[in-house]
């Protein structure tokens, strides 16, 4: 049996608009071809185990998986989908190999945004019976989760506009975020309104786009890498599918999900251990309700923390130096890019992007579903 | 006393999702050769030499990255059908296919894979057989839109008499 698992290779798409230029097979190829050849590694020799993630309906597929098994190496062998977001294949990635099963896993998350519509697609996840004939989306279950948030802790719109004055700065380091640029907190408070409080650049874009990662047993990684990032902790939990069972100003899967994965790596103190956070940004007061969920800081008291600059990029504890997600990455993969985002960072290797400071642990989110419904979180360390 | 017969609740719902999916490097450059030059291509694997059909970036496999493409015969053998009596929908229309209608699969000369359309041909047992020699139709030139629907279907070729 595997005592550690460690990230051993990453590779990313440029996150564009539109490819009207690739199958979706073929985006996912990019990846995989880029991940092999970075690190040496034979489809038929070396990788034992593939986990794709994808949704059957922004794919126009069911069973979406089904049709790539020949770009990920499922042809004859095992390949499995994860149908949440690309965060939870690290999750399941790592348990296969520390089963002893599997070596070395290929993780790829794949999604063209462009070739659907996301509020049709979104109005799926929710309830036939009860609030789909709403026309309930993700954004506006998101602008009542916002408004809660900010009713309940007294955030300002100007603390919510400041990440995403932040996250598009960083973005203009990252090369393959879709979108960034230098906008005031006016800029944003004057963009338009989609669902109150929530504003057009409050909002990560439609975009495409995939990522593809290597996970190896200890053994493995010394062979393949000099610079392994291990999966230090792992966690994951659901909340209540219906908004109305939840207090969504809360944050209780994400508590759970951060303390199993904490537990797991050892850290009693969050804001004093860990470096730097690459977390879900879907929509942007988001970024700051995980940050409290992550223990980054109280409840709260995200807001403050945001306006007094310590998550900046040269800041105490930087959030989203990528440019996290309102930089432009496709749904389904957002979290394993916030993974790939937050390995890089503890490689040394985000480029423009790397954090000031010496990263020894990384922490990154994913989430699925309305509100945050699904959460997980992986914790990231050098040796 | 009258018993009250138990009512139950359903809600009708068309789920009703646009798409436009792209056709990539691959088979872009396959619907255009149909389209424009009435060809059909595929592409051959470096390694096992498997013709395959529909053109795709990676031999399954090998998994190595296919680059070379072939250009096929337009006869080939079918080498299974049904006859179907379902009305299936085409989706790119919304409309159905008026049964009865036969699907069949041909391996043109020279591919590894089979192709499946539309077989041109009385929807009877005595005319349709396993190993029937079939031939391509396209719609004409002027009328092809760079989808699969540029193929009209299969056509058995003259003179074929049922083997015993
Ligand atoms: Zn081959």
């Amino acid at each position: 049996m595997a005592d550690r698992v460690a990230i051993v290779g990453i590779a990313q798409t440029k996150f564009a608009p539109k490819r009207a230029d690739v199958s979706y097979g073929e985006m996912a190829y990019e990846v995989i071809e880029a991940v092999l050849r970075q690190t040496g590694l034979k489809m038929d020799e070396d990788i034992d185990n593939s986990i794709s993630c994808s949704h059957d309906i922004w794919d126009g597929q069911t069973i979406s998986d089904i049709g790539i098994t020949d770009v990920i190496g499922g042809h004859l062998r095992n390949e499995e989908k994860m149908a949440l977001d690309g965060s939870t294949a690290v999750h399941y990635g790592t348990i296969g190999i520390l089963s002893g099963e599997f070596e070395c896993t290929l993780l790829m998350a794949h999604t063209k945004m462009s070739q659907t519509n996301r509020n049709i697609v979104n109005n799926d996840a929710f309830e036939p019976i009860y609030t789909r004939l709403l026309g309930f989306d993700y954004t506006s279950a998101a602008a009542l989760q916002a408004r809660r948030y900010m009713y309940k802790y007294g955030v300002t719109p100007e603390q919510i506009a400041r990440v995403v004055v932040k996250n598009l700065a960083n973005a203009k380091k990252n090369p393959v975020a879709h979108q960034s640029g230098d906008f005031t907190v006016a800029d944003v408070l004057s963009s338009p309104l989609v669902a109150s409080p929530i504003r057009k650049l409050d909002i990560a874009p439609d975009t495409d786009g995939a990522v593809a990662m290597i996970l190896a047993s200890e053994k493995r990684a010394r062979q393949i890498t000099k610079t392994p990032v291990w999966i230090k902790g792992i966690g994951t939990c659901y909340d209540a599918y219906y908004l109305g069972d939840r207090d969504l100003a809360g944050v209780f899967a994400l508590e759970k999900a951060a303390a199993q994965a904490y537990r797991m790596a050892g850290i009693k103190n969050p804001r004093r251990q860990i470096d730097v956070a690459e977390v879900g940004d879907d929509f942007s007061y988001q970024e700051l309700l995980w940050m409290e969920g992550l223990g980054l800081c109280d409840r709260g008291a995200a807001g403050r923390m945001v306006e007094s600059g310590a998550t900046e990029i040269k800041g105490k504890l930087p959030v989203n130096p990528s440019g996290g997600l309102l930089g432009g990455v496709p749904i389904n993969v957002y979290g394993l890019n916030r993974v790939a985002e937050a390995a890089l960072q503890v490689m040394g290797q985000a480029g423009d992007h790397q954090v000031s400071k010496d990263v020894k642990v990384a922490v990154a989110q994913g989430h699925s579903g309305f509100c945050g419904q699904h959460q997980c979180v992986v914790v990231l360390g050098k040796e | 006393m009258v018993q009250k017969e138990q009512e139950w609740i359903s809600i009708p719902m068309t789920v009703d999702v646009p798409y436009r999916f792209a056709a990539g490097q691959y088979l872009t450059k396959y619907l255009v050769e149909m389209r424009d030059n009435g060809k059909i291509f595929a592409v051959k694997c470096p390694r096992c030499k498997r013709v395959q059909l529909p053109p795709r970036i990676v031999c399954a496999e090998c998994h190595v990255k296919n680059e070379e493409w072939v250009e096929l015969a337009q006869e080939g053998t079918l080498v299974a059908f049904t006859i179907m009596y379902l009305p299936l929908t085409d989706p790119t229309t919304g409309k159905p296919h008026e049964p009865p209608f036969v699907y069949g699969s041909v391996r043109l000369d020279g591919a590894t894979s089979v192709l499946d359309h539309f077989v041109n041909v009385e929807p009877d047992m005595e005319k349709v057989w396993v190993g029937m020699r079939m031939r391509l139709v396209l719609r004409p030139k002027e009328q092809r839109t760079g989808d699969l629907s540029d193929i009209l279907y299969y056509e058995p070729l003259p003179g074929q008499v049922r083997p015993k």
